[in-house]
């Protein structure tokens, strides 16, 4: 009975924390890929080439630089986020936003692409025209914050690093299936990975159900 | 464009005042006193160090312990970083090292077992019931002779800085042998490691006995040797806030109701004990071998 509620709290914790991390990284990442779609200027196309690039950066390579920034002998110590569940929603977001914007100003690029013009030859203001391609590319937005949170809570390194896998604290999903593998208790840790990959299923259809109607 | 603008700045707002308010009730810290402490893989991962923090918490309620399972090497670094109230590591040079740096006070000595040296069954080097010394000497030369491998944390963890430590006592050097083959990893993955090449490890013996029944082709060859006795410490970090409750605590470890439940960790369902309690034990000549391990270089 314990083991089944320490597995259910692991499970919701995860959601939340990289939940959480959708968020934050939606609430940049959104605006911030639109405003280099409609933006042509050369550093906008240099900044879409950066996300690019960054969407494969190793996550203990992220998980170990916010270790340092955040470790109390670094510059961001003063507010004891380490080792929190705050932090490895900090980190994930930090994590998806070059995925979110380069998944975002691709896919929103062909709708902009078909609508735009169109738009604009219709009388339409500029904003007028950006309110269109986000209404027309409304499933992209949905279908790009779902592909950041199944990255987020996919994710080992990070949680790893800043979130120490604290038992009943920071312990995710990921991070308890390393444990139970270091334990030897292989069992769990499959039990695990399965209910991890129903979850990013189930979240993964019921998204594109939504975004579908 | 004014409106564009507006449109992008009313987004920025609203990305902004989301992003504070979501991250406010977690920054908001609750009324408790969080003791966190780094400490050894192989001490955490027995479960050991959980049941041990029940038994503490049911004296402080008011008290979360926080374990960050690491090697000694990052544990002890952590402690460094200033970003952990306690460590329990075992890996006396290592120790010491801090210990000079100021970083951890004196040790406190709460628990002991011994390394062993694992290998493949049919032990085609021949050292089974060797000392520890001619065992690695045999080893060497076996592999030396392609007929067996070594497997090697390769992490600065407690159990690997022991391993150098042998290397060096009987004056060989291993590394970058094609058969001396680091896995950069936890104990429980070497000794699967292992188990797949059929080579032979240094392992903690806790780890090993948790293990057992997943290792097939292993078997413990080597157990006897004062060189191989695993002291666990614990330490308080110096520059800690809660180096009060953090002293608390490692008196805790030695006190005797946490050693008894140290000597019996285990004891039901590997039919030996995993650790062995410090108190009851001839703590001088421990203490000596600290003395003696810890002045090694590594």
């Amino acid at each position: 009975m314990e083991f089944i509620f320490e597995t259910s709290e692991i499970v919701l914790r995860s959601i939340f924390v990289s939940g959480l991390a959708t968020i934050l990284a939606s609430a940049w990442s959104l605006p911030l890929a639109f405003l280099l779609l409609i933006s042509e200027s050369k550093i906008g196309r240099i900044l879409q080439d950066i996300f690019n690039s960054l969407v494969s950066i190793p996550t203990v390579v992220l998980g170990l630089l916010l270790y340092l920034i955040f470790s109390r002998s670094g510059p961001l110590g003063v507010f004891s986020l380490l080792y929190t569940p705050c932090i490895i929603s900090i980190g994930q977001a930090v994590l998806i936003t070059p995925l979110m914007i380069s998944f975002l100003t691709s896919s929103l690029g062909k709708v902009k692409e078909t609508v735009w013009e169109t738009a604009i030859a219709l009388g339409a203001s500029k904003f007028q025209a950006s309110i269109t391609v986000l209404k027309e590319g409304c499933v992209q937005l949905v279908r790009s914050i779902l592909v950041g949170f199944n990255r987020a809570i996919g994710e080992l390194g990070v949680a790893l690093m800043v979130g120490g896998n604290i038992r009943g604290y920071t312990r995710v999903m990921t991070t308890a299936i390393a444990l139970e593998v270091s334990k030897g208790n292989f069992d769990l840790a499959i039990t695990l990975g399965v209910v991890l990959l129903i979850t990013t299923l189930a979240i993964t259809v019921m998204v594109r159900l939504l975004g579908a109607r | 464009m004014k409106h564009y603008k507006l449109f992008m700045l009313i987004i920025f707002i609203a990305a902004l005042i989301i992003t504070s308010t979501c991250s406010c009730p977690l920054i908001l810290r609750e009324n408790i006193t969080v003791l966190r402490v780094s400490t050894t893989t192989s001490l955490y991962a027995t479960g050991l160090l959980d049941m041990l923090a029940d038994k503490f918490k049911e004296k402080h309620s008011n008290v979360v312990i926080q374990f960050i399972a690491v090697g000694s090497g990052e544990a002890l670094k952590k402690a460094a970083m200033g970003d952990v109230d306690a460590v329990l590591v075992h890996a006396p040079s290592l120790e010491r090292k801090y210990i000079s740096e100021g970083t951890i006070g004196e040790g406190t000595i709460f628990a002991y077992n011994y390394f062993v040296i694992v290998g493949p069954k049919e032990d085609p080097a021949g050292v089974k019931c060797l000392s520890p010394e001619e065992a690695m000497v045999k080893i060497f030369n076996a592999c030396e002779k392609g007929v067996a491998k070594f497997i090697s944390r390769g992490d600065r963890s407690g159990t690997h800085v022991r391993e150098l430590m042998l290397w060096d006592m009987v004056g060989l050097n291993p590394k970058g042998k094609t058969w001396y083959i680091e896995t950069g990893s936890g104990m429980s993955e070497t000794l699967m490691v292992a188990n797949e090449y059929r080579a032979y490890t240094l392992s903690d013996i806790g780890t090993f006995l948790k293990f057992k029944n997943k290792l097939n082709e292993l078997t413990v060859l080597v157990d006897r040797g004062d060189i191989l006795i695993n002291i666990y410490s614990g330490y308080v970090v110096l520059s800690s806030k809660n180096i009060g409750l953090a002293e608390e605590f490692i008196e805790f470890l030695v006190s005797s109701e946490a050693q008894e439940a140290i000597g019996n960790y285990g004891l039901e369902e590997y039919g030996q004990p995993l650790f062995y309690p410090i108190v009851g034990s001839n703590s001088t000549m421990i203490k000596n071998m600290w003395n003696v391990l810890s002045s090694e270089s590594s």
